[in-house]
Formats: C-alpha cells, structure tokens, sequence
C-alpha cells in the first residue's frame, strides 16, 4: 500500500448520473423543472451548503425511483450538480439510503468505470454487503 | 502489482487506496480518481511511499591487494 485517501463526492458528470439511474431501476428526466416534494420546508433537515428555502422545488433535471411519490432535484451549480430530495417521505428515504448514499455510491461506480476505461485500465467490481470495490489495474 | 482500489459505502463513502507503488508515483496515479470524484479530505501515506524505484548500488573498493 502506498497511501490511502478519503474523498468527498461532487457529482460532475450528468452521463455517470444517468448511468447511476439506470444501474439502480431509477427514471432520470431530462430538463424536468420542479421536482414532486412537501411543498413547504418544515426545517426538519439541514439544507445543502448553498441552497435556500426559495430554491427548493426547482430544479435542472429530475430523477423518478419507482414506487415513490416524491421525487429528486438535480440542480446545476457552477460545475458540479447538487442533488435535492425532500426526506419526509420513508419510500423514498429508504430507496435512496441515508443522504443519497445509494446514488452517490452508484454514481462514483459508474464515473470512475467510464473514466478509467478511458485511460486504459482494467476495472473490476466487486461487491460485498454495504460497500462496491472498485479494482483498477493495467 | 500496481493496483488503485476504490471502495465505496452504500452511505457514500469514498476509500481510495494505491497499491505497489513505490514513491511519489501513487499520488500521481490517483489524481485522476479525485479530480473525478471530488476533493480529497484527508490521506495518509504508507512506508512503501518513502520507497523509490531505484536501485542501490553497492560498491566495494578494494582496501589491498
């Protein structure tokens, strides 16, 4: 081993979000302006760094997960997307996983497969139960 | 073998571990992967980063003889 690093997760690339979608069974809507939350903020949840209450509701481009009625905001900022959800609704909480963990985890698989595929890796994937392993080798 | 080994929680987490380089060559290998992904928030190096690819060289002069 020679050193190990921690990363915080900035969605960059709206192609990975989509693949993320597709790997997870999830509908990513393209220019869908509002999203389908509460309607009101209930301060129950911190908002994203950035982000205030008249922004919510309003969005770039949507993403649908079967079986909920809620629905998630992918917003553009600058050069990263943030994603918005309202968390009151538990369909949604638990498809989605604690602070979008699931999308993050899908998302980080796919942009880095695409990438290094492109750089001329070997990229394996396993899985184990909470985590995916992403090996890469040339 | 040189590997880069990404894990990934279902929460969000995002590992990124280099293995089998030697120096200086890890950081470069994975920056890539971070500028991809993010920004790093913390790393910690190994004893194999201290290690470099080149090779010691012995030399003996002779005392007599």
């Amino acid at each position: 081993m020679s050193h190990v690093a921690k990363i915080e997760l900035e969605i960059k690339s709206l192609e990975a979000l989509i693949q993320a979608c597709r790997r997870l069974g999830f509908e990513f809507v393209r220019d869908q302006k509002t999203y389908q939350w509460y309607g009101r903020w209930m301060g129950d949840y911190p908002l994203p760094e950035g982000i205030t209450t008249d922004q919510l509701g309003a969005c770039d481009h949507a993403i649908k997960v079967p079986g909920c009625t809620y629905e998630i905001g992918v917003v553009k900022r600058n050069s990263s997307y943030t994603l918005l959800w309202d968390s009151w609704e538990s369909a949604l909480r638990l498809k989605i996983g604690q602070d979008a963990g699931v999308i993050k985890q899908a998302y980080t698989v796919e942009a880095v497969k695409q990438d290094a595929k492109l750089k001329g890796y070997r990229v394996i994937e396993k899985k184990t139960d909470t985590a995916i392993r992403l090996v890469l080798s040339r | 073998m040189q590997e880069i080994i990404i894990d990934i929680s279902s929460d969000g987490e995002i590992t990124i571990e280099s293995r089998g380089f030697k120096g200086k060559a890890c950081l470069k290998e994975t920056q890539f992967v971070k500028d991809l992904l993010g920004h790093e928030l913390a790393s910690q190096l190994t004893p194999a980063y201290y290690e470099t690819n080149k090779k010691s060289i012995k030399r003996y002069l002779k005392l007599c003889g």
